[in-house]
């Protein structure tokens, strides 16, 4: 029997006999399609494919997850989170709604950033930020200059306030808040966050603060919840950063 | 209406509250109403007793220093 160079291929020699065609061709389209799954291995969106140890035979390697980067691994390709260094966008959220929960959180990473702007809600509003949907478990302190006039707040009430009582309109849309939990996948011991805050406020004078403190739990975290303390939000955005 | 958006697939669900979930929301939004009424209550004290006083806000602090 002949064979083809790349693949070998079984096809019918020259002088094979009429009345044996449909089996050849049976035999050779077999080899074509074992050939073409073996080169194409991929079952899922994003899969992608590399050479085996074995000739004309493909491994398949599944995507990986959300900020994962190709790497090497014992000879392979493989799917990582990055090993040092800089910060990688987890997502981007648009708010709506009585709250909106960014969850599924990587866990791939040293800290979280999480960058929230152009919050506008349905009524005058703060921005309330509750780890892992608790309402109990955080505590901290704020510096604000609100106008020219600078005061200090403290507030157990469990869950993190963006700019309290000075907090603008409703429609202040020229607002921006950057805050950074420390060391979140801890399940041993509690995780601190600083952040920062403005906020450009219609009816006069603007509004700046800075904000420290904890997350009293040794749950790690995974999930973020983000309601507006009146109303239902009406615009805004979260990005959510993972930090080596 | 509520919003998930889950960073591992990034699908995004949009869907009504629970029933639990709606208590809470309704009970997180009193508790921020109740202390927003107090501080504006608190505020509204104060001014009222600078203006019987007769005195700003920076004289109290002086008095007070």
């Amino acid at each position: 029997m002949a064979t083809t160079t790349n693949y070998g291929w079984t096809t019918p020699d020259d002088t094979a006999l009429v009345k044996d065609g449909a089996s050849a061709i049976r035999t050779l389209g077999s080899s074509v399609d074992t050939t073409t799954k073996n080169l194409n291995p991929e079952t899922t969106l994003g899969d992608i494919s590399f050479r085996s140890s074995s000739a004309n035979v493909k491994t398949r390697l599944g995507i990986g997850s959300t900020g994962n980067v190709l790497t090497v691994a014992a000879g392979v390709p493989s799917w990582a989170a990055p090993a040092g260094g800089g910060m990688t966008l987890l997502s981007t959220t648009t708010l709506t709604g009585a709250s909106t929960t960014i969850s599924g959180i990587s866990q791939d990473y040293i800290n979280l950033q999480l960058v929230i702007t152009g919050v506008t809600a349905s009524a005058n509003f703060v921005t309330l930020i509750k780890i892992n949907n608790q309402t109990t478990l955080s505590s901290y302190g704020t510096v604000e200059s609100n106008a020219g006039t600078v005061t200090t707040n403290n507030s157990n009430n469990g869950m993190i306030e963006i700019g309290g009582a000075s907090a603008g309109l409703s429609s202040d849309a020229d607002n921006v808040a950057c805050y950074l939990f420390y060391n979140y996948t801890s399940s041993t011991n509690y995780k601190v966050f600083t952040g920062t805050y403005g906020i450009t406020k219609s009816a006069g004078g603007n509004l700046s603060g800075m904000s420290g403190g904890a997350f009293r739990s040794n749950t790690a975290m995974t999930s973020f919840v983000l309601a507006p303390s009146s109303g239902t939000f009406s615009t805004g955005t979260a990005l959510l950063y993972g930090v080596k | 209406m509520i919003r998930i958006h889950n960073t591992q697939t990034d699908k995004v669900i949009d869907r009504e509250m629970t029933d639990a979930e709606f208590a809470e929301h309704e009970a997180t939004q009193a508790k921020f109403a109740a202390a927003k009424a107090e501080a504006e209550a608190k505020a509204q004290a104060k001014a009222e007793l600078l203006e019987r006083l007769g005195i700003t806000a920076d004289e109290a602090k002086l008095l007070l220093a």
